[in-house]
């Protein structure tokens, strides 16, 4: 009931910011856009997808042109990515911090809550908000594509909850630096920080920083980073993989899921020692 | 059964870049506070009172020794849900009216769903705010504020509570007001811990005082106990005092005062009393009262703050 309560007031709390409204915004104007103007028209075996009734493919046999769609399907999700991590950081950054603030930090550790149940809800509470976020884009262009095209991809549905896992993942990663910093600022800087530069360059480690030195301990820090941290690249493609219907890879989940854990559990040991 | 225990209770911060610059801010605390009392603790700005009380909340970890509420060693999570506080300089989330949120902190306390409907207007309307209950805090004023942080430390019908200057920023009636529901609590059986300035509202209502300084306990007792001076006696008389009884007492190096309605005697011992008496009857003096001189809470604290200082 606790974690529930703090969920939900969470989801109040970022309701009343208007950066998670921007996000909702763009995506609505897509979805009407997309709404209005996406169509097919079926000449005996063939089918054209149009836009706003031009064609925007050519006449198709119906398996290519669901693949044609789940293409199209790809790139929204990847825009949402952006989207998210954009928006998404941005918005949720500052709840962890702004509970530790002197005089709100005494309400909320007076009542009978762990501290890590605390951080666990807050937490929570950010991943929901940007899960309605992503449910309402593709949950929408997976019923648009459906009615309209007669193409209804289950694994655009399932996208939704591996886009929010990936959210989250980079989510425990703002949570370890919102706590440590106390700051707003700095979550948001290290999110883009790691998504924009520091990722890649561990991602590409063997073709780059390996070059440096052949030292084993360096080396093994690099990899130590590498695993320790939320690997998004490779849970980006994953997901793009799978909307396509290719052969789904587990093992990014698996080791950002532990990599998450690891920062969480980071997270709720730091934030058990501090004092307010 | 004791409501709050503290044993020995230490508490250092450490500043700068290496760590190396220490603040005492509690030193072997310990104290005893019976159930059913209001207990306050004073001090000037930094003594300490909020680090105890933060330390009892598990918000600042103690260096060293233990403390216990209801007879439950600390740090526990458990006993906070017969505890309620009242920060200093609280902040509710602004974006909540004072209904959503007692009903926030209602939840993380533990209370039901379906007590909290009757609950949250009742205490609106005992700390004096029902009509504001649907507005958001950010609109709410300091002495609102306040009001809506005492329901709130109320929501889960605390045995003990914990009140951090209560009346701050609140007017003379708002500060009646509170001083009653305090004192409401106290015949509920309540144990009511308070943190204040208003040394004249802890004379008030205290049954308990703790006088605390630069993090160590200076005295602790009963509000009589700490303003009953036992060297000081008031000797009311109804005739005037003659001159050669002025002469004769300066020469016996008795330290008087003389007043309107009596003399002040500042004796060691009983039988400098007796001596003075004796003196009076000599010279006929008519003696109505001998009392021990009783002085505010306000003169006690600063006495013996400044005694502290000159050490």
């Amino acid at each position: 009931m606790k974690i529930l309560a703090l969920i939900s007031y969470t989801l109040r709390e970022l309701a009343s910011k208007a950066t998670l409204y921007v996000l909702a915004g763009i995506s609505t104007i897509i979805i009407i856009f997309m709404l209005l103007g996406l169509s097919s028209q079926v000449t005996g075996d063939s089918t054209v997808a149009t836009m706003f009734g031009i064609p925007v493919t050519p006449p198709m046999p119906v398996n290519d042109i669901e693949k044609l769609i789940r293409l199209l399907e790809v790139g929204l999700a990847d825009g949402l990515f952006s989207g998210i991590v954009i928006f998404g950081v941005i918005a949720t950054a500052g709840i962890i911090p702004s509970i530790m603030d002197r005089g709100t930090i005494d309400l909320y550790l007076s009542k009978p809550i762990a501290r890590w149940e605390l951080l666990l809800g807050k937490s929570l509470g950010a991943v929901a908000v940007v899960f309605l976020n992503i449910l309402y884009f593709l949950g929408a262009m997976w019923l648009i594509v459906g009615i309209k095209i007669g193409i209804w991809n289950a694994h655009l549905i399932w996208a939704v909850f591996q886009l929010t896992f990936l959210f989250a993942c980079l989510f425990c990663l703002v949570l370890l630096l919102g706590v440590v910093s106390r700051s707003s600022a700095l979550p948001i800087l290290g999110a883009f920080l790691y998504l924009l530069v520091v990722g890649a360059i561990l991602e590409h480690r063997e073709q780059s920083l390996y070059r440096i030195s052949e030292n084993v301990i360096y080396r093994g820090i690099l990899d130590g980073l590498y695993y320790l941290l939320p690997q998004l690249s490779a849970l980006k493609k994953s997901v793009s993989d799978q909307i396509m219907g290719n052969a789904f890879d587990w093992k990014p989940f698996v080791q950002s899921a532990l990599s998450a854990a690891t920062l969480f559990l980071g997270s709720a040991a730091v934030f058990s020692k501090k004092d307010f | 059964m004791h409501a709050i225990t503290s044993d020995s209770l230490s508490k250092t911060y450490r500043n700068g870049l290496a760590k190396r610059k220490e603040i005492k801010a509690l030193q072997d605390f310990s104290i005893s506070v019976e159930e059913g009392q209001i207990f306050s603790l004073l001090g000037p700005n930094g003594a300490g009172k909020t680090t105890f009380i933060k330390i009892l909340l598990s918000l600042v970890h103690p260096t060293a020794g233990h403390a216990s509420i209801l007879g439950q060693r600390l740090p526990s999570v458990h006993v906070k849900e017969r505890v309620g506080y009242l920060p200093e300089n609280h902040r509710f989330p602004t974006y909540l009216t004072a209904g959503q949120a007692l009903k926030l902190f209602g939840q993380l306390s533990g209370v039901r769903h379906s007590k909290l409907k009757t609950l949250i207007p009742h205490l609106l309307r005992l700390v004096g705010i029902s009509e504001w209950q649907g507005t958001k805090v950010k609109r709410y004023s300091k002495g609102m504020m306040q009001r809506l942080g005492l329901a709130q430390a109320l929501i889960n019908d605390p045995q003990v509570i914990f009140l951090d200057e209560p009346t701050d920023g609140v007017d003379p009636i708002g500060r009646k007001e509170i001083r009653d529901v305090l004192l409401n609590l106290k015949q509920q059986g309540k144990t009511v811990f308070l943190n204040s300035h208003l040394l004249s509202e802890v004379e008030l209502i205290s049954d308990g005082v703790a006088i605390i300084d630069r993090g160590k306990l200076l005295k602790v007792g009963s509000v009589h106990e700490l303003t009953t001076t036992d060297s000081q006696y008031q000797i009311g008389i109804g005739t005037t005092l003659p001159e050669s009884f002025r002469a004769e007492a300066s020469a016996l190096l008795l330290k008087l005062a003389y007043g309107v309605d009596g003399v002040t005697a500042e004796l060691k011992n009983n039988d400098e009393l007796n001596r003075l008496i004796d003196l009076l009857r000599k010279h006929r003096v008519e003696i109505l009262s001998i009392a021990k001189k009783r002085s505010t809470l306000e003169e006690s604290f600063l006495n013996l703050i400044k005694r502290e200082a000159a050490q």
